[in-house]
């Protein structure tokens, strides 16, 4: 593949990343927030194997095959039997109103957009739109936890802001070292684990969503 | 094949599109009855049902104007002029100055105002209601759609739909710049609200609950309805037009009759795509409830906005 | 030698944990726990001395220079005063029905576990593996934050694993710039220098765009990690809920830990884009959380979420010391991590023997603790005093420094600013200290002698807070100015 191949397929993975993105700030139920948040892992794992087709680079592959198993097929997995068991009300409860949420996503999406046309010669090192798109997709990650009040939605949030980081960390020339990555990937299924127990646990104790409780204050 | 498009081709495209607009409400009826394991009615059902309305007798209410009787003229004058800007064999520019994509999205806006005019003449409550949903919905879809246009015109520098079909030439999905996604996504999510389809309206009730566009044809009778259905079937044809001229303009090489013949038979495999869509989407959802459209219709202003962004910055 | 103390320093935490899963007993439990902090304590300084003697040393994935060291030490000595701490109070928390005697085996093998990833932190010099090594505390951590298995402490435990979460998301971006940086001044000449000391080699000709977005990133997250207002939320509420010697851990060791990520960054960004820009960006926040946590300091009740509010803003005192600069400003930056780290500790250390006795955190409640318990309530106040900047307490001496350097580079608004917060949190301190020390004894109070264990923690702490307070050792002054040289250069 010519570069300028790879950097097109880059761009348009991105431009579907963000559709991702924006399904999932825009989901009115937790379902809907999962499937859209396997469906952006797949496409970064997609992204992960043209890269290492187009640079050889096979670490690569074997970060693609994890985010594959791990990200696009477990961890919604593990999201989907914790919302089964808590038989949590399907609808998600923003903290502002969605269309506020919305508008912020774009105004994310511009700014880093901006923000990235300002750098200089480093772009270079960067495939294609890869770093504004990671930048939306982090923050964004972030206005979906900010504006939620339940904790299964705040967690696609926070995958989704991983996601992000993994698209730019693939396109950044050389990428990370493999070892690195895996201890990330690694990081990220524990701290999965953690919030899945504590919101069982909180659902079995009080019968409240653990990101809804607010007694500790001032 | 790319190339000016004399003002006889236009008209025969705009009669393609009229006439082959029911068939396409039919052929989405059926998809849908078969999804649904019915059997369903015909592929010609709208044409019986228009046939039928055509030869009827008008009922009209005593409270109506005389501006109402010619509403349903209008109406589908309006759209069938928005039909005659759409390529439909042939990716190029008319001969004749026409009007471009902004002309069609404005006199689809006119076709949607003149209908809840009318709704609004007959004073009743159904048409009131129906005509005030249409209108908190409209301000939503249609600078999405404008969007949608500016994204791909940005780069074609015209907004003329030939052109700008002409301009994207044969490329399939592999050749799309980011910001097609985007705006295809924008597309896909608008396109049952400007058809009026589940999930933002239902074509098949008239509960007064879950009606739109319905609710606005009730005082209608006789041919007067029939131009008004005919005009919803022209709309809906048009509007697809509008996407794959947008997005799968895949112009046929060559001229004379063969390849103008592949011409309307690749737009036909277009529009029956998008047929299947829609038929998929209305069978596999539910409808909204109105005060979630607005945010199901945001989804695609943020996708619209930020194809424009990515063409822009 | 020394190249495998850096391989070995973080197993000795890990296999005591490891160790801990085989047995039940309480007072087994306890002895490893002494033991491994112990010998984690011992190979530290047999480290520093070879430090001292021959230079940074390099093994691997880790590295340990005199910047490392000061935050080695402080989790060695802070991990080594919690295990003499916690044997008599983990015998009083299982006496009391705080602590279940069945889950004291998963939480000293979890308090080794959050050692060892904070060891590792403090040793990485691949910055990837400061970020994993920084994620694996949270982990651990919040476990042990909701370890009391009530709803606050899950609640404060999921603030603090969301919010922290977020935050080193964003080092972990901030890292892949800094990497991209590198990759392009470099080509594949760069590959493989993912480590702080390769990228310092080449960080004059790295793109200056790119690392301040890079640093800011890194700031905003490990800065979450660190307490640094606005995004310190998480911190009090942990504070609050976790078990006593977590949140002395917590407060003392891991909030440096980030800091050190920070430093870290500051150095490469420093040498980009010129140490102005990443000095602004640590001045504004350091500034930021000492105004941020005065008024929480005043108005709270709550003995041990005061003590959080005040890890904000000592946390911010040491990146204000960062952001003024120079020699002088960053030298009291460190000395005050070391200082603050060892006297916030000995605060929630008596903080929690004084709240074991009322049985309430709440400090209208605890009253009178001079009349029941003396040696503690001296304690508590000690620590107090100190935290207050009071000589001849260590953290006199480096806010001082912190002020001098300040005054010296003419920053006048952010000192004035930095006096008035830190004298109207003297005066509310002294007020909420002096109604807890003296006063009527109230009737919740239990009359018990003082258990020995706690006591002999938190004395070993005083002595180090006095001795850093009257003179800073040679050794230690060598190191202090090793590190220092390495952040200015």
């Amino acid at each position: 593949m010519s570069a300028e191949t790879v950097q097109t397929v880059i761009d348009n993975l991105g431009a579907l990343l963000l559709f991702t993105m924006i399904l999932i700030v825009a989901a009115g139920q937790i379902y809907r927030a999962i499937y859209a948040v396997a469906a952006q892992s797949f496409l970064i794992a997609v992204a992960g194997g043209v890269l290492a087709t187009a640079t050889g680079n096979v670490d690569l592959w074997v970060i693609a095959g994890i985010t594959l198993t791990v990200k696009a097929i477990v961890l919604p997995w593990v999201l989907h039997w914790v919302v089964r068991r808590m038989n949590v009300r399907r609808e998600i409860e923003p903290v502002i109103p969605d269309a506020a949420t919305l508008a912020l996503a774009v105004v994310v999406v511009v700014l880093s957009f901006h923000l990235s046309a300002s750098l200089g010669p480093v772009r270079q090192a960067i495939t294609g739109n890869a770093l504004p798109v990671g930048i939306s997709l982090t923050l964004s990650g972030v206005l979906v936890m900010a504006t939620r009040k339940t904790a299964l939605t705040q967690m696609v949030g926070l995958f989704a802001s991983e996601n992000g980081i993994f698209f730019t960390a693939m396109a950044v020339t050389q990428g990370m070292p493999l070892i690195i990555e895996i201890g990330v990937i690694l990081d990220v299924i524990l701290a999965a684990l953690v919030m899945a127990i504590m919101v069982l646990r909180v659902r079995s104790t009080v019968d409240a969503d653990i990101a809804d409780l607010e007694e500790l204050r001032g | 094949m790319i190339g000016e498009r004399s003002l006889v081709l236009v008209l025969l495209e705009l009669a393609l599109l009229v006439l082959l607009g029911p068939l396409v409400t039919g052929t989405i009826q059926k998809l849908k009855a078969r999804l649904q394991s019915r059997q369903g009615a015909g592929l010609l059902q709208p044409y019986r049902d228009l046939a039928k309305l055509f030869r009827k007798g008008t009922v009209q209410a005593d409270t109506t104007s005389g501006f109402f009787r010619s509403i349903p003229v209008l109406v589908l004058a309006a759209t069938m002029a928005a039909g005659a800007l759409v390529p439909v064999i042939r990716a190029g520019p008319p001969a004749v100055p026409l009007g471009d994509a902004l002309m069609l999205l404005g006199l689809l806006a006119l076709a949607r105002f003149l209908t809840s005019v009318g709704a609004l003449d007959a004073g009743g409550a159904f048409g009131g209601m129906g005509a005030s949903r249409e209108m908190t919905i409209a301000p939503l879809v249609e600078p999405v759609l404008m969007m949608v246009v500016f994204s791909a015109a940005v780069v074609a520098g015209t907004t003329e739909l030939g052109a700008l079909a002409a301009h994207r030439g044969t490329s399939w999905i592999l050749g799309w710049h980011a910001a097609d996604f985007l705006g295809f996504a924008a597309m896909l999510v608008l396109l049952p609200a400007e058809t009026g389809r589940i999930p933002v309206d239902n074509p098949d009730t008239h509960l007064e609950l879950t009606m739109l566009h319905e609710g606005m044809l009730l005082e209608h009778s006789g041919p007067g309805l029939g131009c008004m259905v005919l005009a919803s079937h022209t709309r809906q044809i048009v509007t697809l037009g509008l996407v794959s001229a947008l997005f799968f303009p895949a112009a046929v090489a060559g001229a004379g009759a063969v390849s103008l013949l592949l011409g309307a038979g690749a737009f036909a495999v277009k529009i029956l795509v998008l047929a299947v869509y829609l038929a998929l989407v209305e069978s596999s959802y539910a409808k909204l409830r109105l005060f979630r459209v607005p945010l199901y219709l945001g989804i695609g202003f943020v996708c619209a906005l930020t194809a424009l962004a990515l063409r822009i910055l | 030698m020394a190249e495998t103390l850096l391989w070995v320093l973080p197993l000795v935490p890990t296999v005591t944990a490891l160790l801990m899963l085989t047995t039940r007993d309480r007072r087994i439990l306890s002895g490893l726990d002494v033991a491994g902090s112990a010998v984690l304590l011992a190979l530290t300084l047999v480290l520093a001395r070879d430090l001292v003697a021959g230079g940074p040393q390099a093994l691997g994935v880790f590295r340990v220079d005199d910047l490392g060291l000061v935050f080695l030490i402080l989790v060695a000595v802070l991990t080594f005063a919690v295990s003499i701490y916690q044997v008599g109070w983990l015998r009083q928390a299982v006496a009391l029905g705080n602590m279940k005697p069945e889950s004291l085996r998963p939480y000293f093998a979890l308090v080794h576990g959050f050692v060892a990833t904070m060891v590792v932190t403090v040793l990485a010099d691949n910055l990837g593996v400061l970020w994993i090594a920084m994620e694996g505390t949270t982990i651990t951590s919040a476990v042990l934050v909701g370890y009391h298995g009530h709803h606050h402490g899950l609640e404060a435990a999921w603030k603090y694993i969301i919010v922290t979460t977020i935050g080193i998301s964003f080092g972990l971006f901030g890292t892949v710039l800094v990497y991209a940086a590198a990759a392009a001044g470099h080509g594949s000449a760069g590959a493989g220098s993912r480590s702080w000391s390769a990228i310092m080699k080449v960080a004059p000709a790295l793109d200056p765009g790119i690392v301040r977005i890079g640093f800011i990133f890194v700031v905003v997250g490990y800065g979450a990690k660190a307490g640094l207002a606005p995004m310190h939320l998480w911190l009090p509420d942990a504070h609050s809920q976790a078990p006593t010697p977590v949140s002395a851990l917590l407060s003392g060791a891991l909030i440096k830990c980030a800091l050190l990520g920070i430093i870290r960054f500051q150095t490469i960004a420093a040498a980009a884009v010129g140490p102005a820009f990443p000095m602004q960006v640590l001045l504004v926040f350091g500034l930021i959380s000492i105004v941020v946590a005065t008024p929480f300091i005043l108005t709270q009740h709550d003995l041990k979420r005061l003590l959080g509010y005040h890890s904000v803003e000592h946390v911010g005192i040491v990146a204000l010391g960062l952001g003024f600069g120079g020699s002088v400003g960053t030298y009291g930056a460190l000395l005050h991590v070391v200082n603050h780290g060892v006297t916030k500790a000995l605060a929630f250390f008596a903080a929690g023997t004084a709240i074991a006795r009322y049985g309430s955190r709440d400090m209208q409640v605890i009253r009178g603790l001079l009349a029941v318990a003396p040696i503690g309530a001296t304690l508590l106040m000690l620590a107090a005093l100190s935290l207050a900047g009071v000589p001849p307490f260590s953290i006199f001496v480096s806010e001082l420094m912190v002020l001098r350097a300040g005054i010296g580079d003419g920053h006048w608004v952010a000192v004035a600013v930095f006096l008035a917060m830190v004298v109207i949190i003297f005066a509310g301190l002294l007020h909420h200290v002096g109604g807890m020390a003296f006063g009527k004894p109230t009737a919740a109070a239990t009359r018990e002698a003082e258990a020995r264990s706690p006591l002999l923690g938190m004395t070993l702490l005083a002595a180090i807070i006095i001795l850093l307070g009257l003179t800073i050792p040679g050794s230690f002054d060598r190191i202090f100015r090793g590190a220092t040289e390495i952040i200015v250069g």
